[in-house]
């Protein structure tokens, strides 16, 4: 589903990726760990698309096409979706207005007709009450005011009503207490299917006990130092990321 | 000649040919008055940007083009005029400046409210007329309000009884037909919510073709004690045209008026909204002006604070694309026995190009000490990490933008009670955002 190639993306003359290889398949959930300034959320925002970056040698294939070279939307309407760090407070903007808008546009791009309202009510409603959120989120301003755990939620609510193939969740744990830490991550595991692929970028191991990813791949200095299955994670929760560096000196 | 004294001359002239043509001319105080306004307006003119009130728009371009007097109403077809009435309203429709009875409907109104055209009016209500005309404004200049002194061909005039509620908004329809062409009309409004009164009053300004000419207004109210007067404006003139405008409003003791003013129209527009309050009294000026192309829009607001304890809340916001300009100046006036006075202003802009323009200059005169005043001014663009968010969702690059230029004018739509106006203010608003796929009344 997703290759990527020798990826090396610099901001402002620094570089931050330096050569990155992955390949994820259908179906499979690999972890993204490192510690911060590895590069990690520089990644997520190059597959979602993100202007100001300089992508100087690489290439990245979704569905056997260039990733590079869409716009934001249009990964998007592909079937990209990345769950912010910081989920962006849209003032005026109702969540319900804005799933709609987003849905509609993907709906759109694959042929199909929009939603009727009421049936799309009830089924975001639906996927509300699974997230247990209170349908009042639907009519508040996307984001404005909620605490970190709600606009986490609010993330994953939209990845569900969205029904992507390849879902970036960048560093979702972050900000959540344990109770919100399981509604959300049975909401992803909920999504977990053979068609679908995801991307899990955090620091710590936390979310991975919730979620059990079939890979898990360290990241540090813009590099793939490591790849492994889940008892990677396990070590590097034990040994730390010094571990790693230690590793990688010698 | 200068192109200005020309023009001067050239309205002047106008002036003195017209008078007797005019709407009550056979009336000697009329007369007077009309001839008096003539008078200064020969000296004067029209104002220049040399004038402090004026720096910001230069109706040079008006002189230039010398426009007639329209004279009779043109047509106005029935679907343009479905478009234009709001649902559950009273109905006074003027066309080129001109009240057109047969389109009009006042059934039902309360007992002891006068709602008629200015000139059907003059026979019964002469001394009512008489004694609102030219009572309220206190404006430093007065080249427009003299010009339509001088000429008025007609106008509303609307008096609530003491103690009654109007339940219906009554709508005051200005249209220009496609006779409008290189003319000028000029409308006076005169308005009195007797004491303990209620009513909305709505007027709106649209135009069948997109023609150049000038339309002047000028509305006068009068809010007397525990009344409680909302007064709304749309203005949605042709694309080429002038729309210059005045709002003069008394307050009197524990007067609440709100004025909403929405302005999508003209090639040049000036909306002059004047506030004087009494005691105690409650004022909420709102307005909201969305320019494009190379459209220029200027409101003015000024409020006096007469006497102690009136609030006074101002809010305007401009959304500005391509090469439009909006100008904001609002005066705050706090008189030296006006204490305990709460006033607050704000003006915010939003400039989705390079090449637009927000001019804002708010000014506070205050005379007294123990006063709350406030006042708040930005100007900005759309937020790129918003932009970025909703794109990433699947909205494409216009329709992200839209959403979020829509949802900064919607504040100051969404609270409007009247759902037949609200939604043509809506309408406007979306004409000029779309948003992919989506309906108005999902939002």
């Amino acid at each position: 589903m997703l290759k990527i190639e020798n990826l090396h993306v610099s901001v402002e003359g620094k570089e931050i990726l330096r050569g990155i290889n992955l390949e994820i398949n259908a179906g499979e959930v690999h972890a993204i760990m490192g510690p911060n300034g590895s590069g990690k959320s520089t990644l997520s925002y190059i597959l979602a698309g993100r202007e100001g970056y300089d992508i100087t040698e690489g290439r990245v294939l979704f569905h056997g096409k260039d990733l590079l070279e869409m716009s934001v939307e249009e990964r998007a309407w592909a079937g990209v979706f990345l769950a912010f760090q910081y989920p962006v407070e849209v003032p005026g903007v109702s969540n319900i207005y804005f799933l709609k808008a987003a849905l509609n546009g993907i709906r759109k791009f694959n042929d199909l007709a929009e939603l009727d309202a009421m049936d799309f009510i009830a089924m975001v409603k639906g996927k509300m009450k699974e997230l247990d959120m209170d349908e009042k989120f639907l009519y508040r301003a996307v984001n404005e005011g909620f605490s970190g755990g709600e606009k986490k939620r609010n993330e994953i609510l939209q990845m569900s009503v969205l029904e992507p193939s390849l879902c970036v969740l960048d560093e979702t744990d972050s900000g959540l207490d344990i109770d919100a830490l399981k509604i959300v991550s049975e909401g992803v595991n909920r999504l977990r299917d053979s068609s679908r692929a995801f991307i899990l970028v955090t620091h710590y191991q936390r979310l991975l006990d919730y979620i059990k990813p079939d890979f898990v791949h360290v990241l540090a200095h813009g590099k793939v130092v490591k790849s492994g299955g889940p008892e990677l994670a396990l070590e590097l929760e034990e040994k730390g990321y010094s571990w790693v560096d230690e590793k990688l000196a010698s | 000649m200068s192109a200005s004294e020309l023009s001067k001359t050239h309205y002047a002239e106008l002036i003195t040919a017209s008078n007797e043509h005019l709407m009550g001319g056979e009336l000697p105080w009329l007369t007077s008055v009309r001839e008096k306004a003539g008078e200064a307006f020969a000296g004067e003119g029209f104002p220049t940007p040399r004038e402090e009130e004026w720096r910001y728009t230069n109706v040079s371009a008006l002189e230039k083009n010398q426009f007639s007097l329209a004279t009779q109403a043109g047509t106005v077809d029935a679907d343009f005029l479905k478009q234009v009435l709001l649902d559950d309203c009273h109905h006074l429709v003027f066309v080129d400046g001109f009240y057109q009875a047969e389109l009009s409907s006042l059934a039902d109104l309360p007992e002891g409210v006068i709602v008629s055209a200015l000139s059907d009016g003059l026979a019964a209500h002469e001394e009512l007329i008489k004694s609102l005309l030219d009572s309220v404004i206190e404006a430093p200049d007065r080249g427009f309000i003299n010009f339509n002194t001088a000429l008025f061909s007609d106008g509303a005039l609307i008096a609530i009884d003491e103690n009654t509620n109007v339940d219906k908004p009554i709508q005051l329809a200005f249209i220009a037909s496609s006779a409008a062409a290189l003319s000028l009309s000029n409308v006076r409004n005169l308005i009195v919510a007797k004491a303990g009164s209620k009513a909305s009053i709505i007027e709106t300004f649209d135009a069948c073709e997109s023609n150049c000419y000038l339309s002047n207004v000028v509305s006068e109210v009068v809010v007397e004690p525990n009344a409680n007067l909302q007064h709304s404006r749309v203005q949605e003139e042709s694309s080429a045209a002038y729309h210059i405008a005045g709002v003069y409003t008394r307050l009197e003791r524990n007067a609440i008026f709100a004025q909403y003013n929405y302005t999508f129209g003209a090639s040049l527009s000036r909306a002059e909204i004047h506030a004087n309050l009494g005691e105690a009294a409650d004022c909420r000026l709102d307005g909201l002006y969305v320019g494009q192309d190379r459209q220029h829009m200027d409101n003015h607001t000024r409020v006096n604070h007469a006497q102690p304890h009136a609030i006074s809340n101002e809010s305007y916001k401009g959304v500005l694309a391509d090469r439009s300009r909006g100008v904001f100046q609002g005066r705050i006036i706090v008189a030296e026995d006006a204490q305990k006075t709460d006033a607050k202003m704000s003006n915010r802009n939003l400039l989705l190009s390079d090449r637009a323009e927000a001019d804002s200059k708010p000014q506070l005169e205050i005379y007294a000490d123990d006063v709350k005043c406030a006042h708040g001014v930005t100007v900005g663009q759309l937020d790129e990490k918003a932009i970025f968010y909703l794109r990433s969702r699947g909205a494409d690059e216009q329709t992200a933008k839209n959403m979020l230029t829509f949802a900064f004018a919607n504040e100051m739509v969404e609270h409007i009670s009247f759902k037949p106006l609200q939604m043509r203010v809506l309408d406007a608003l979306l004409l000029r955002f779309p948003q992919a796929g989506m309906k108005k009344e999902w939002l």
